[in-house]
C-alpha cells in the first residue's frame, strides 16, 4: 500500500459510549481501497463497535468519520448501504421467514410499474437470485423461492457476499464470517474475501482466528479495551506475535481482567 | 446429513408448497366447515339470507382482522382496535349533525389515524411493549366512550342515512352489502401491498428479523408506524361501516372485537412471532368464525356459546398451525 493514496475511510479520534461504558477510546484509523484488513482483539475490545460506526448502526459519541474525504455527519444503515458499505455478520443479514430471492434484494427491491403502480419485480429477483446461487457455489438443489432457513452456514455467508458483489459495494465488513463453519466452507469464504480484495474492494475482516486471518490479510489492526494498540502490515508481524499481543495485551493493564 | 437437501428438492412440488403455506390449515378448515354445515343443514345453509348474515358480520370482523394481521406481521400487536372501532363510530355519528356526512367521515378516519400514530409513538419512541401500550389505549378509549356518551344512544337523522356517502358504506350493490365489497376490496389491496410492494417486503422482514431489516437499510420505525396507522384506520373503517349499516351507537360497541380479530388472524395462520402469515388466512379465519356463529344461532344454541367456541377454535387452530409449520420445516 502506497501511503500516497487517499484513504477510503478515515476515523479521527473516535470515542463511543454506551451509557456509562466506553466502547471506543480515541480511535484513529485509515482504511484503503483494495486491501484486506484484519480487525482483531479480545472479546469486548471494540471490534464490532468500530465496524458498527462504519456501517451506520451507531453514531460515534465524538470524533470524525470520513468516507472518500467527505465528513459523515449522519449515521444510518441505509445511508451506509447507499454509500457502498456492506456488512456480513454471522447472525444478521438474512431474514429466515423470507425467500432467497426476497432476501437478495431486501431494502433494494427492483420495481416494475403496472399502470403506474410500483410492484416489486419478483421475476427479476428470482432470476438474479438464481444466478447468485450458481455463481457462488450454493447447492444446485437450493430453490430461489425456498426460505433461507434451509441454507447451510457457509451458504449463508457466500450468499451475503454474492449480494455485496451484485450491488457493487466498495466496502465489505465481514464480522466473524467463519464461525461455526466446516473447514471447507471456511476456506471457501476466505477465498471469496481475497477475491473481493483483488477486485479492489476494501474488506474489513473481524475474527478471533489469528492464524486464519494472518494467511489472508494485508494488515492488522489490534484493539484492546476500545483503543487501537497496533496497526501493522502482515510482513512486519508473525501470527505468533499477533496472537501474543492479543492474549497478553500491551500497555499498563496487560494481564488484568477486562471489563465490558 | 442429507436431510435438508431432500427437503429443498421437494419444495417445488405443489402439494408440499401448499402445506408450507401458513394459511394451509384454515383453507382446508373453511372448506370443511362450509361442507359440513351444508350437509347438516342444507335448507337454511345455502339460503341467500344466511350467506348475507355471514358476509355482513364477516365484513366488520374481517376489516379488523386484516389490520391486526398487518400489525402482527410486523411483530407487534394492537389490542386497542375494539375501542378504536367504537370511538371512531361514535365520532362519526356524533359529529355528523355539525359537520355533515363527508366531513364527519373524514374527521372520524383522521381520529383513527391519530390513534394509530399515538400507539406507534408509545411503542416505538416510548419503548413500551405494544401489548401494554395498546392495552392502555383499549381501556382509555373505552373510558372516553363512556364519558362522552354517558351511556346514551345516538342515531343518524333520516337525511344522514340517505346520504350517498353513508350508502356507499352501508348500502347494497348487486344484492351484496357494500360493507362486504369494501372488505373484499381491502383484502385484495392488502394482499398486493404485503406481497408485491417494497413496503410489504420491508414489513415482513421487520417482523421476521428486525436487526437484519435494519442492517439492510429498512426504516424499521417508519414501517411499523405505517402498520399501526393502517390497523387503526381499518378498525375505524369497520366502525364506520357498522354505523352506516345500522346507525345507532351503544357504549359496548366493538367490545371484545380486538380479541376476535386476533383470534381470526391466528386461526388463519398468522404467527404472533411476526413475519409469517397471509391476509387470505385472516379472511378465511374470519369466515370460519362467522360461519360457525351464524350456524350456532340457526341451530338454536344460546349466543353465549359463541364465545366459548371462539376459544376452542383458537386453541385448535393454533395447535394445528403449529404442528403443520413444524412438519413442513417452516
Amino acid at each position: 500500500m502506497e501511503t500516497e493514496r487517499a484513504p477510503l475511510i478515515s476515523l479521527r479520534n473516535v470515542n463511543l459510549w454506551y451509557g456509562t461504558v466506553q466502547a471506543l477510546r480515541d480511535v484513529s484509523v485509515d482504511f484503503y481501497q483494495g486491501e484486506l484488513v484484519g480487525l482483531v482483539g479480545d472479546n469486548g475490545a471494540g471490534k464490532t463497535s468500530l465496524v458498527n460506526i462504519i456501517s451506520g448502526i451507531v453514531a460515534p459519541t465524538s470524533g470524525e468519520v470520513y468516507l472518500d474525504g467527505q465528513r459523515i455527519t449522519s449515521f444510518h444503515p441505509k445511508l451506509a448501504i447507499d454509500l457502498g458499505v456492506e456488512t456480513t455478520q454471522q447472525s444478521v443479514g438474512l431474514c429466515d421467514n423470507l425467500s432467497i430471492a426476497r432476501n437478495y434484494f431486501l431494502g433494494r427491491e427492483p420495481v416494475r410499474r403496472i399502470a403506474g403502480i410500483p410492484f416489486i419485480d419478483l421475476g427479476k429477483m428470482r432470476k438474479e437470485g438464481r444466478k447468485a446461487i450458481t455463481a457462488f457455489g450454493l447447492r444446485e438443489s437450493v430453490d430461489v423461492d425456498g426460505e433461507v432457513a434451509l441454507l447451510s452456514g457457509g451458504e449463508r455467508q457466500a450468499f451475503k457476499i454474492a449480494r455485496a458483489v451484485y450491488f457493487r459495494s466498495r466496502i465489505l465488513i465481514m464480522d466473524e464470517p467463519t464461525n461455526n463453519l466446516s473447514v471447507r466452507e471456511r476456506e471457501r469464504v476466505n477465498d471469496l474475501a481475497v477475491q473481493l480484495k483483488d477486485q479492489s474492494l476494501l474488506v474489513i475482516y473481524i475474527t478471533h482466528d489469528i492464524f486464519q486471518i494472518h494467511r489472508i490479510a494485508d494488515r492488522f489492526i489490534i484493539l484492546e479495551n476500545g483503543a487501537k494498540v497496533a496497526d501493522v502490515p502482515r510482513n512486519l508481524m508473525s501470527a505468533e506475535d499477533l496472537e501474543r499481543i492479543i492474549r497478553e495485551g500491551v500497555g499498563n493493564d496487560a494481564g488484568s481482567p477486562r471489563s465490558g | 446429513m442429507r436431510a435438508p437437501a431432500v427437503g429443498i428438492q421437494h419444495v417445488t412440488r405443489p402439494l408440499t408448497r401448499f402445506r408450507k403455506r401458513p394459511d394451509a390449515a384454515i383453507v382446508l378448515g373453511t372448506i370443511l366447515v362450509f361442507l359440513v354445515f351444508g350437509a347438516v343443514d342444507p335448507e337454511s345453509w345455502f339460503q341467500f339470507f344466511t350467506m348475507i348474515n355471514i358476509t355482513r358480520y364477516a365484513a366488520i370482523l374481517g376489516l379488523l382482522a386484516i389490520g391486526q394481521t398487518i400489525v402482527i406481521l410486523s411483530r407487534e400487536i394492537d389490542l386497542s382496535v375494539g375501542s378504536v372501532y367504537g370511538i371512531v363510530a361514535i365520532a362519526f355519528i356524533a359529529s355528523e349533525p355539525t359537520l355533515g356526512v363527508p366531513l364527519s367521515l373524514l374527521a372520524a378516519l383522521m381520529l383513527a389515524a391519530a390513534i394509530g400514530l399515538l400507539n406507534a409513538l408509545l411503542v416505538l419512541r416510548g419503548g413500551i411493549s405494544s401489548m401494554i401500550a395498546t392495552l392502555g389505549a383499549l381501556f382509555f378509549y373505552r373510558g372516553i366512550i363512556y364519558v362522552t356518551t354517558g351511556g346514551t344512544v345516538m342515531r343518524f337523522s333520516q337525511g344522514a342515512r340517505a346520504h350517498w356517502l353513508t350508502q356507499a358504506f352501508g348500502g347494497q350493490w348487486l344484492r351484496l352489502d357494500n360493507a362486504f365489497l369494501w372488505f373484499m376490496l381491502i383484502a385484495v389491496l392488502a394482499s398486493l401491498v404485503l406481497y408485491h410492494s417494497r413496503f410489504g417486503n420491508h414489513l415482513l422482514a421487520v417482523g421476521g428479523d428486525e436487526t437484519t431489516a435494519l442492517a439492510r437499510g429498512v426504516t424499521v420505525v417508519r414501517t411499523k408506524t405505517i402498520a399501526f396507522v393502517a390497523c387503526s384506520l381499518l378498525a375505524g373503517l369497520s366502525g364506520i361501516v357498522t354505523i352506516a349499516q345500522n346507525p345507532q351507537t351503544h357504549v359496548t360497541l366493538g367490545m371484545q372485537l380486538e380479541l376476535e380479530s386476533i383470534a381470526a388472524a391466528v386461526i388463519g395462520g398468522t404467527q404472533l412471532g411476526g413475519g409469517r402469515g397471509t391476509v387470505l388466512g385472516s379472511v378465511l379465519g374470519t369466515f370460519f368464525l362467522t360461519a360457525v356463529r351464524s350456524e350456532m344461532i340457526t341451530l338454536g344454541a344460546p349466543p353465549s356459546w359463541y364465545t366459548a367456541f371462539v376459544g376452542i377454535a383458537l386453541l385448535l387452530g393454533a395447535t394445528i398451525n403449529t404442528v403443520m409449520a413444524r412438519r413442513s420445516g417452516a
